[in-house]
């Protein structure tokens, strides 16, 4: 048992105090490596909360608050932050869920029918393309929005106006992770039945890992933001409480 | 009030008593240091003091209340060991507020106290990472931190710094000082290292064969040691223990030291000195009381020239330790290291017999105090 013991009582190579931070692909690597056990847990917790289908949205925006603090390099305590997560953004997150469910679906059906169309039209090639960037800028912001949601809370309007302005300023890095979840389903898809346990383990807590990571640079530089560029906002937008 | 008393406090383990009967008293918010080698029941006797061993006689009594069928939970203490005893699968955040949580404390204070404790250890950006990452010494600080979150009356610190490297241990002994300064509680704290005794405690008990052999503050034991054992152990290099005979040479004595008059210290009480006329004593000689050339400062009449043969010259940088012979006894000197002396050649010095300590050859006990 002594190699046990060593084996949790090792001495590592220790944390530099003023080593410089990683960034980008690296600083994900890294978290993930860090983290990965507890979005395991977190993809079995998602699982869980989700089931009744209609907590969906209160899931995800569970899951994306324990991904926040993840990325914040912040303690959690997985079972009662999320519980706890859940349930304070649980109408919060169903109706911005059910909103943008309807935008994106709408969207998406625009897009459908006019690919359908353009086949015939050639010229139905612009409001398809139009219908599909429209779509996929609204994914940009939901996913924009639901992190700004578990960073401060924020007035409806001024938190979609920030979105926003998130997604306008740097739309690419959530594009990226939106493919990298479509890649997540894409391998359970092609590597079907290798695959099969993808989804309970990490698919739906890696894919808001990501998300969240690469919207977080945004939503903290659109709150860092001076009051007086937002002229719409509300007085305490400007000083709402970090939670 | 933490102050400790240990009244006749003894530990056995069937026939085999480790602790005799130990008194002691340490005072509220004073630093003590149980030192003595392994095996000495040093850290047996911390372990009483926190709950951990079954006292087997005596009292312990902690602010005034007898603690002794008191758990260990409740005594207002923290200890910290020597292998850390983190737990592997938590962060160093919920390490350290894990007792907070077990004691049902309001999530904010937790929060609070956490950071503050890291803050103050310089370990805040270690909150989010397991043990298995950090090395020796910041493991040993997220143990500290975990027992300042319980804001205890009494640290224990059970050789916290032997599992670290040289270096690491010269800068946590100075952070451990200054945590004691800073926390204002009662630290107790067992290591076998002498020199952070020495360098940390307000005072220490220098313990041997599950017995005290001296209480006092670091200057006092070195200065003033009061048997064999204790003179020994405290000073590195050891002090030289010198088989010498007391003779009296008109109004003074000295100690004769193969066939060489070593003049006893003028200062000491003489009464003290002449029942041991005639008789063979242990003359005990720090190694640098030895010098090169006679100090301007020091009165001649407590000077002796002191010829040697080298055996072995160990250059520390600051300073030479010189191994020598004289007769069949083997000393040890410290000397500068401008000083140069060819091994197997003779070097010439002075000793200082200023600071000289006198044994009774039977009782190892000191002859002066």
């Amino acid at each position: 048992m002594q190699w046990l013991r060593d084996m949790w009582t090792k001495e590592g190579p220790g944390i530099p105090k003023n080593a410089p931070r990683k960034t980008g692909l690296a600083l994900f690597g890294q978290t993930l490596a860090r983290e990965g056990w507890e979005m395991v847990k977190l993809n079995i917790l998602f699982i869980l909360a989700a089931l009744l289908i209609i907590t969906i949205p209160a899931a995800v925006a569970a899951t994306a608050r324990i991904c926040l603090a993840h990325v914040e390099d912040r303690n959690t305590y997985l079972l009662r932050d999320f519980c706890e997560a859940f349930t304070r953004y649980f109408w919060r997150a169903t109706a911005w869920g059910l909103a943008f469910g309807a935008a994106i679906g709408l969207g998406g059906y625009a897009v459908v029918t006019y690919a359908a169309i353009a086949r015939d039209n050639v010229f139905l090639v612009f409001p398809l393309a139009t219908a599909f960037v429209v779509t996929v800028f609204l994914g940009v912001v939901a996913c924009h929005l639901l992190v700004l949601m578990v960073m401060r809370d924020l007035p409806p309007l001024t938190l979609l106006r920030l979105a926003a302005i998130a997604s306008f300023m740097r739309p690419l890095p959530v594009l990226a992770a939106m493919l990298f979840v479509a890649g997540l389903w894409l391998a359970h898809i092609l590597l079907y039945p290798v695959s099969v346990f993808m989804p309970a383990a990490f698919n739906f807590s890696l894919g808001m890992f990501a998300i969240v990571f690469s919207a977080h640079r945004a939503a903290e530089t659109v709150l860092a933001l001076p009051p007086a560029p937002l002229s719409g906002l509300k007085p305490e937008a400007g000083q709402a409480k970090h939670i | 009030m933490s102050s400790i008393s240990l009244r006749k406090l003894n530990k056995t383990y069937g026939a085999l008593t480790v602790v005799h009967d130990i008194d002691l008293e340490i005072d509220d918010k004073e630093f003590i240091i149980l030192v003595g080698p392994s095996g000495c029941g040093k850290s047996t006797t911390l372990r009483m003091i926190a709950g951990l061993e079954e006292i087997s006689g005596g009292e312990l009594v902690i602010g005034g209340d007898m603690v002794n069928d008191v758990p260990s939970k409740d005594r207002d203490i923290a200890m910290v060991f020597q292998n850390y005893a983190l737990y592997p699968h938590m962060t160093v955040y919920k390490n350290m507020a894990f007792g907070l949580q077990l004691r049902k404390a309001p999530r904010d204070v937790i929060e609070q106290k956490v950071h503050e404790a890291a803050r103050i250890l310089d370990i805040t950006h270690l909150l989010n990472r397991k043990p298995k990452a950090l090395s020796g010494g910041q493991r040993q600080r997220v143990a500290l931190g975990r027992a300042m979150v319980r804001n205890p009356a009494v640290f224990l610190l059970d050789e916290p710094l032997s599992n670290l490297d040289a270096k690491l241990r010269g800068t946590m002994r100075a952070e451990i000082t200054k945590l004691h300064k800073r926390l204002d509680a009662t630290f107790i704290y067992v290591t076998h290292d002498q020199i952070e005794a020495m360098t940390m405690a307000d005072r220490i008990v220098v313990m041997s064969d599950g017995r005290i052999q001296q209480v006092d503050t670091p200057q006092n034991l070195y200065d003033r040691p009061i048997n064999m054992f204790v003179a020994g152990f405290i000073g590195a290099p050891q002090m030289n223990m010198l088989p010498s005979v007391i003779e009296r040479r008109g109004e003074h004595y000295v100690a004769v030291f193969n066939g060489r008059d070593l003049p006893l210290p003028t200062h000491v009480d003489q009464s003290r000195i002449a029942p041991y006329v005639g008789k063979e004593i242990v003359v005990g000689i720090r190694p640098e009381n030895f010098h090169e050339l006679p100090p301007a400062d020091i009165d001649s009449a407590n000077m002796a020239p002191f010829e040697a043969v080298v055996d072995l010259a160990e250059p520390m940088g600051s300073e030479i330790h010189l191994n020598i012979t004289v007769g069949e006894q083997a000393l040890t000197v410290r000397v500068s290291p401008r000083f140069k002396a060819a091994i197997g050649s003779t070097a010439k010095l002075v000793v200082d017999t200023t600071n000289m300590q006198l044994f009774d050859k039977e009782t190892q006990r000191s002859i002066l105090y």
